[in-house]
């Protein structure tokens, strides 16, 4: 792993003495890292350090390969609609989601949390394969054999943090989390897949023959083969994904009995992260003199919610598509945002809105809604859901849905828009 | 180490480095979230894996030879899908104002999935049988 010295600095034509001596200095550094250490007193190596502690012919680098490539795949899967899901929510200047197809996020991040439940089995199944190798002996040969040993710990640590973060996320369980969820996973997202590079460059040279050619199946007769261990990873995978893929696949609903939601269930057939109690609006929501305030850069109008009835409405069919992997389609009517972006003075199709919600506080708050967004006639400010007044818990009065968005993003219980012109 | 290996190395080593300044400078991640990859860490490699190595060992005492291999199969998506199913089951994500969240008796849900696991193994096994049955008695077959 570390390089021998630079043999250029042994050539440096550089006559400075100082040079010399911080180069001589250098290479006695690198070998003196390079020193293999003295190996531990072997009457330290007792119980699962000792040769031969485990016996399963299963094991095999054929094994840990496929899985690990299975896992690469899953995680890099994670990985990507994850960071997409992320970057909708903070996005930086460069970043362009667009407001079509109306589905892609529900699709993208459908599949982030299928593809790390599925994940479950096949972590699992690839910690078994490798678990002898945390008993090695000696534990560490020098310094760069400790520290991918240390690189592994930090892979494994956080692969772990994210299959279990996610997993007590989606049931909402947030008391074993000593730390605001989002923020953990994210980070721990960046540490697994810098973790996965490392150790993909170092076994390589493992991985590349135990992928290209089958070594033989050693594992005794009566006992599960590699193929049958395949094959059970797979089933676990394939029963984890019907058992939960209901939440957003509406078709499995009926086979989901582990999904966390249900599309149909909630008040108007449509499941519900906030209620109106929680957030605090419900006095707030049912005040006669509620009213929607739109303020542009040339002019303030304020609606009451007779006002708003009384502007040209449309009905759109969108899903509502949380970050928690569950969607529901419902459908919407109320006022086209672009035409309240018009009515403050400003060019709807080159706007963006920042809609606030009369909650006095809390992450999601409030939203940017960006030009695309802002432009599409299917983003309303809707008042009613399957052709009645909103629930309040899907936020009465007045909430914004837009196409392609996650639902934290659908501002609810709106009370002020500020549109700003983007051109 | 060749050029791509190296670069693979350099690569992951910076991201690591990104992800470590970022939790640090992330005031919502703090020093929970590195008692938390401690602890899963721990849990699974010095809890969980043993004892499911354990479990293994016993089921290779004590299950016939001829139905081993279906039953360590079952065992293994049985505790996968109790994984995925433990915190729903125990249900603390309630909340007494939202009935859509968690909506459905996860409880008797994981049962009838342990129920069609094991069902499933032993029609194979039955089917196994039949098979070997078939192989070892092949005059009555033609």
């Amino acid at each position: 792993m570390v390089r021998d010295a630079d043999p250029g600095l042994r050539n440096d034509p550089d006559p400075d003495p100082g040079n010399l001596r911080l180069a001589g200095r250098l290479r006695r550094a690198v070998t003196w890292l390079q020193q293999p250490w003295p190996a531990p007193p072997a009457a330290l190596r007792r119980g699962p350090m000792r040769r031969g502690a485990f016996d399963s012919k299963l094991r095999s680098p054929r094994l840990t390969s496929l899985l690990g490539l299975a896992l690469a795949v899953a995680f890099t899967v994670c990985f990507v609609t994850g960071l997409i899901s992320h970057l909708i929510q903070h996005p930086p200047f460069w970043f362009y989601w667009p407001s079509r197809p109306v589905g892609l996020y529900r699709v993208t991040q459908g599949l982030h949390v299928a593809t790390g439940l599925a994940s479950v089995p096949l972590l699992g199944a690839k910690l078994w394969s490798v678990y002898p190798r945390l008993f090695a002996w000696p534990p560490a040969r020098g310094l760069a054999h400790a520290l991918e040993r240390a690189t592994v710990a930090v892979l494994v640590a956080a692969a772990l943090f994210q299959l279990v973060s996610g997993v007590l996320n989606i049931s909402r369980w947030y008391a074993p989390m000593p730390f605001f969820f989002t923020a953990g996973h994210y980070w721990s997202a960046w540490l697994a897949i810098g973790a996965l590079l490392v150790h993909i460059a170092v076994k390589l040279p493992i991985i590349r023959p135990a992928l290209a050619r089958a070594t033989p199946d050693r594992t005794p007769g009566g006992g599960l083969t590699r193929r049958g261990l395949l094959g059970t990873v797979g089933a676990a995978a394939g029963v984890i994904t019907l058992a939960t893929a209901g939440q957003t696949a509406a078709p499995l609903a009926g086979i989901s009995v582990l999904a966390p939601r249900r599309p149909g269930a909630g008040p108007q057939h449509l499941p519900v992260n906030k209620t109106a109690g929680g957030a605090g609006v419900r006095d707030a929501a049912f005040d006669p003199a509620y009213r929607l305030t739109v303020a542009g850069p040339a002019r303030t109008v304020s609606l009451s919610l007779a006002d708003l009835t009384a502007l040209p409405q449309h009905t759109v069919v969108l899903p509502i598509s949380c970050v928690e992997g569950w969607s529901s389609t419902g459908t919407w009517t109320g006022v086209r945002l672009r035409d309240l972006v018009a009515l403050a003075g400003v060019d709807p199709d080159n706007a963006e809105a920042y809609v606030e919600s009369l909650e006095a506080r809390g992450r999601y708050r409030s939203s940017t809604v960006p030009p695309p967004h802002t432009r599409d006639p299917f983003t309303l400010i809707a008042l009613r859901l399957g052709g009645e007044p909103l629930h309040p818990d899907h936020g009465y009065p007045a909430r914004l849905i837009a196409p392609n968005r996650p639902g934290v993003l659908q501002t609810k219980w709106v009370a002020r828009i500020t549109a700003r012109s983007t051109s | 180490m060749t050029a791509a290996r190296r670069g693979l190395l350099a690569l992951g080593a910076l991201v690591m480095t990104y992800a470590v300044i970022g939790a640090l400078t992330d005031p919502d991640v703090r020093i929970g979230a590195s008692v938390f990859l401690i602890g899963v860490l721990v849990a699974h490699d010095g809890l969980l894996l043993p004892l499911t190595i354990g479990a293994g060992i016993l089921v290779g005492r004590y299950t016939p030879r001829r139905i081993r291999a279906l039953v360590r199969a079952a065992l293994v998506v049985s505790l996968a899908v109790t994984v995925v199913a433990f915190p729903l089951v125990l249900g603390r994500g309630r909340v007494a104002d939202n009935p859509s969240v968690l909506p459905l008796r996860y409880g008797r849900g994981l049962l009838e999935i342990y129920a069609v696991i094991w069902a499933t193994a032993a029609v194979a096994a039955a089917v196994r049988a039949w098979r070997a049955r078939r192989r070892r008695e092949p005059r009555t077959a033609g």
